[in-house]
């Protein structure tokens, strides 16, 4: 299989994700045979090389130009579009992000292709390549076929390991010369900068929910979270009510997370929550209701009076 | 200005995944239905646009005719008329279910394509961008705030995205995809309940249009995934908590 994979740089990075999208094509190239490269896509991206590099990459494609600074579906499509007709990839492959929701169904839908999102394995079955994915709030696991020329997955992060070391690849730059598509414009990103660790990548998260009811209790949350050195997140309510903000959420319509421990405070564990942590390796809850749904997936719980077990956690780290 | 909006009905968030699964496979399963909770907020959005002049808001399901109470609920919230697209007994994949999608929008002209950002059954997130890339229109997914241009021909709106919030102005005609943020949908009145079964819908069946015959994805098999050990681990206090999280290695 000739395989593209396709990686978004943001302010001259790469983001912890793109590391798993390369595993899974490492894996499919020992699986099938065949090779892959890398596309970068952004712009004023070089320095991003080296991120990638050292995989076992065939070429390293540079897709930089100022059209691909905001990663505007249109724009990226029109990038990737051209790659593809130069060298007819069998698989695209692209880390799950709201970036890579945005373009990469425009892609399969521009080039007629089969797309799956959010991949955490490939097989080779008789009829082909499957693909596992998780649905319904991840309670099923499907196994899915693409049976177009070209395929399109995006990679679940947390399901896949680090890249193996590989040989350098050359980095080849396009010439791209995007026009600009004046019917959308791009006008700016507004983030809360954090210094607490990523939530995708994270080795310890705590995650706050409903039961936690005063601003007060909500700062002991996080003060407990930075003594453990720890990513903050949320569930859904925390996120509506306005406490925190959209990028906090974890759950099946936010982010996936796969820390080691996972500190879920005052959260009941609604399907939709859980879908974002079926991949912590141990999952603590700390809820005043002995009954909640979060203690079906729970290893460890202590049930009690969450405005007394914060502090007293605070005390004793 | 004409908005058409996508409705999806799905099986309700309490149906067991052996139910789910037997579904999909077409087996008899006992599965509550619901319109997808973020097409919800496409509608309710649509409905929002009166003020900025939509004066034709029109749902479209690719659906069969046992979920057509679905979409007389959601009709039911304010719209002005319903399209149906009838897959028979296909399967239909994404690419096909955006095709159909196209050639809806291709007669109807809407100024703006309103969707739910995914479906919370096979949680895909594909359609939207899809259908924008087929007609070559603007996109904008993940919305949670958007605003009409006074003139009618442009929307300013925000973007949920994993670092924030992007903020982009597009020109209509475009897909706008809704995220859980937009607003909150209204339910539908008793009276809005009744006169909605009189709205006529304009059915076609997939097998008639200029679609794909054959799926793109296919579906290879189902699974329960497997579940975590089960085996929980109560501590009485924090103190004895912080103690097992010390045993075990998990905190320093």
């Amino acid at each position: 299989m000739k395989i593209l994979v396709a990686i978004d740089v943001h302010e001259t990075r790469t983001k912890p994700a793109a590391r798993a999208a390369i595993r899974f094509a490492q894996d499919v190239v020992q699986k099938t045979s065949g090779s892959f490269s890398i596309a970068l896509v952004g712009n004023r991206i070089n320095e991003a090389v080296a991120a990638v590099n050292g995989f076992g990459a065939e070429a390293i494609y540079l897709l930089d130009d100022p059209q691909l600074a905001g990663h505007l579906a249109q724009p990226t499509t029109t990038a990737l579009v051209h790659l593809q007709r130069q060298h007819n990839f069998n698989l695209l492959v692209a880390p799950d992000s709201t970036t890579a929701r945005d373009y990469l169904p425009r892609l399969a839908g521009v080039l007629s292709a089969g797309m799956c999102r959010g991949v955490c394995e490939a097989v080779t079955r008789p009829e082909g390549l499957c693909y596992k994915r998780n649905v319904f709030s991840g309670m099923v696991t499907r196994w899915e076929r693409i049976t177009s020329p070209l395929q399109i997955v995006s990679v679940e992060a947390t399901a896949v390991g680090e890249p193996r070391k590989g040989t350098d690849a050359e980095a080849i730059p396009l010439k791209l010369n995007l026009p600009s598509d004046a019917r959308t414009t791009f006008i700016e990103t507004r983030r809360a900068h954090s210094q607490r660790p990523d939530l995708a990548v994270a080795e310890c998260v705590v995650g706050a929910g409903r039961g936690i009811k005063s601003a007060e209790a909500m700062s002991k949350v996080e003060e407990l979270t930075d003594k453990l050195g720890a990513a903050l997140g949320a569930t859904r309510a925390v996120v509506d009510a306005g406490w925190m903000p959209n990028e906090y959420q974890i759950g099946q319509t936010g982010k996936s997370i796969a820390p080691k421990l996972y500190l879920a405070i005052g959260i009941s564990g609604a399907v939709q929550h859980v879908a974002g942590i079926r991949a912590a390796r141990t999952i603590v809850a700390v809820n005043k209701d002995a009954e909640a749904p979060l203690l079906r997936v729970a290893d460890i719980a202590v049930i009690g009076d969450l405005g007394k077990i914060v502090p007293r956690m605070l005390e004793l780290l | 200005m004409k908005v058409l909006v996508t409705v999806k009905p799905v099986a309700d968030h309490n149906t067991p995944a052996s139910e789910w699964m037997a579904l999909q496979k077409k087996e008899r399963a006992n599965v509550n239905f619901i319109p997808n909770e973020f097409d919800l907020i496409a509608v309710e959005q649509a409905l929002r646009l009166r003020d900025s002049g939509a004066d034709d808001i029109c749902l479209v399901s690719v659906t069969t005719e046992e979920h057509l109470p679905h979409l007389r609920t959601a009709l039911a919230m304010g719209a002005d008329r319903g399209i149906v697209v009838d897959p028979g007994q296909r399967h239909l994949d994404w690419h096909q279910i955006a095709v159909a999608l196209k050639f809806v929008v291709e007669k109807e002209k809407p100024d703006i394509v309103l969707m739910g950002k995914q479906a919370t059954d096979d949680d895909a997130c594909q359609v939207a961008s899809m259908l924008a890339g087929m007609l070559d229109w603007p996109q904008a997914t993940f919305v949670s705030r958007m605003d009409v241009a006074p003139a009618g021909d442009q929307v300013t709106v925000e973007r949920e995205t994993d670092d924030g919030i992007d903020v982009l102005r597009v020109t209509l005609p475009a897909v706008i995809s809704c995220d859980l943020r937009l607003n909150e949908p209204r339910y539908p009145t008793l009276p809005n309940l009744m006169r909605s079964r009189k709205i006529p819908l304009e059915v076609y069946q997939y097998s008639q249009l200029p679609v794909p015959d054959e799926p793109n994805v296919e579906v290879d098999s189902y699974e329960l995934p497997l579940g975590r050990n089960g085996v929980i681990t109560y501590a009485a206090d924090a103190d004895e908590l912080v103690a097992i999280l010390k045993e075990r290695k998990l905190i320093d």
